[in-house]
């Protein structure tokens, strides 16, 4: 059950690489926090109830609702919805997407022992290059918001790759999390002016 | 030889259930079932009308093209039955069988010497070539999974490899052959038949200088293309080993269900700007890549 939901996992990451519209990216986040908390029940069972716990309601509250809830308000009311600015076309982001997947197979199989599942290493990978393609490619502030919040689920898969031994790990990476959540309130939830496009002129 | 004899019934409905759907879902009347098929009768009747521009190619590519199509059929098998033609790499024949068939339609369609089939005929070719890794891809998954190489062989041990992954597989092979048969027939949302402007047409604009006789064979061959890819979306979700007569029905039932999906694609979705086809088609060939790494790492191939 649990490599369905890491295959779903991986297709999400595919149509981030080609997806426009800001919209198809927020509810891409909220697919991926609801998987993570699937990945999380059926993985992690070795760890104790209450941690367990912890772990699955604050990756569907964070991740699937507060992030994408928060994220959609930021939208409209900035006006942006789509992603005008690629540094190249979106076509090419494919590409360097399938390579990104060839390397992370790569470097999951060099760092392969009996501790980490290959599988998760490999997704984790995935999942880390294809946030950190979307800041590079992408001209935006919302699109590196995004791309991080991609980096962060691979912080999670990571450490559900080594759940089972290390429970503290998780703990850590769910704390970023909520950083993150009151990073996005904080900066653009109460400090943005409706239609004035600050999105599009917060730019690097 | 049933499952010849299946997808030429088939393919003999398939076209009016798309118009069907099409009509009931936009509020018309509309055409019969029949009447593509009727349109068809009508063709036939008709003689050709040749360009002076147009050489001997232009007037052996729909003949090609269709004899192209019906040998591929011989290589499709149905339920437990071997396929009439049958050996080890043999989607590689139906591959590029079905490829040489569009070879000639795109020679021919430059043959005709109109700026505008030149255009349709370069988006068919980059289209298809851009679609091909993502079937080939996908059937080598399937070989890799079942571990044959012949559409027998694959389709008859795809459910019974022992392997409970097989439902990904099932679900992805699904999915992406529906897409696939979209664009290689060029249908919403790559191509869109019904347009009447040139400038956005792929498919049709090819064969904008054919007309009766052959204007009816390249149809007859279009709807022959829908009916396979229906017949091996059938392969990829029902097991070999049930009851020949269930089979018989479910065949039916798939394909109908296909022919409603793809109406049900045509009435609800817009086609793409031509601009985005390139990263549309890419996006699926991804996903195949994607399957075919993860059954590597699922069965432990990879090292």
């Amino acid at each position: 059950m649990v490599n369905y939901l890491v295959v779903l996992f991986a297709i999400t990451l595919i149509y981030f690489a080609s997806a426009e519209r800001l919209i198809n990216y927020i509810r891409l986040i909220g697919l991926q926090g609801i998987l993570l908390c699937g990945i999380a029940i059926f993985e992690l069972k070795e760890i104790n109830t209450a941690n367990l716990i912890f772990i699955a309601s604050e990756s569907l509250i964070f991740k699937a609702i507060l992030i994408p809830y928060l994220l959609t308000r930021i939208i409209k009311r900035s006006g942006v919805t789509k992603v005008h600015r690629l540094a190249i076309p979106a076509f090419y982001t494919i590409i360097f997407s399938i390579i990104a997947l060839l390397i992370s197979v790569g470097l999951a199989y060099s760092l392969i022992n009996s501790f980490v599942n290959t599988i998760y290493m490999a997704i984790a990978l995935y999942t880390l290059f294809t946030g950190l393609l979307l800041i590079v490619t992408h001209k935006l502030i919302i699109s590196h918001l995004i791309g991080f919040l991609i980096v962060e689920n691979a912080v999670f898969l990571f450490s559900l790759s080594i759940g089972n031994e290390m429970p503290m790990l998780i703990n850590i990476g769910i704390l970023l999390d909520i950083f993150v959540g009151v990073l996005i309130l904080g900066f653009f939830g109460l400090r943005l002016k409706p239609h004035t496009n600050e999105l599009t002129m917060l730019k690097d | 030889m049933l499952g010849f004899v299946l997808i030429f019934i088939a393919a003999f409905f398939f076209p009016g259930l798309i118009l069907r759907t099409k009509s009931i879902f936009s509020g018309r009347k509309g055409p019969g079932i029949f009447q593509p098929v009727k349109d068809i009768v009508l063709l036939l009747r008709k003689g050709s009308v040749f360009s002076k521009t147009t050489g001997f190619i232009f007037q052996i590519a729909p003949v090609i093209n269709l004899s192209a199509i019906l040998c591929a059929i011989l290589v499709i098998p149905f339920a437990n039955q071997k396929a009439i033609i049958s050996f080890e790499g043999d989607f590689v024949f139906f591959s590029y069988l079905l490829a040489l068939g569009k070879f000639f339609a795109i020679i021919a369609a430059l043959d005709a010497g109109s700026s505008f089939e030149g255009m349709g005929a370069s988006r068919e070719a980059f289209f298809s070539m851009l679609v091909e890794p993502a079937f080939f891809i996908l059937l080598a998954t399937f070989a890799m999974f079942t571990g044959y190489t012949s559409f027998s062989g694959i389709f008859s041990h795809f459910f019974i490899t022992g392997n409970h992954y097989v439902l990904i597989y099932s679900i992805i092979g699904f999915y992406l052959l529906v897409q696939i048969a979209m664009i290689e027939n060029s249908r919403v949302p790559v191509d869109d038949p019904k347009t009447h402007l040139e400038l956005t047409m792929i498919h049709e604009v090819m064969i904008l200088d054919n007309s009766g006789f052959d204007k009816a064979l390249i149809h007859i061959g279009s709807y022959l293309k829908f009916a396979i890819y229906g017949a091996l979306l059938y392969n990829v979700i029902v097991p070999a080993g049930w009851n020949i007569w269930l089979q018989i029905v479910l065949f039916l039932t798939v394909q109908v269900a296909f022919a409603i999906i793809v109406g049900l694609i045509e009435s609800f979705r817009a086609r793409n700007k031509m601009n985005l086809n390139p990263k549309f088609i890419l996006v699926i060939s991804a996903i195949a890549w994607l399957a075919f790494i993860i059954i590597l790492i699922l069965t432990d191939k990879l090292i």
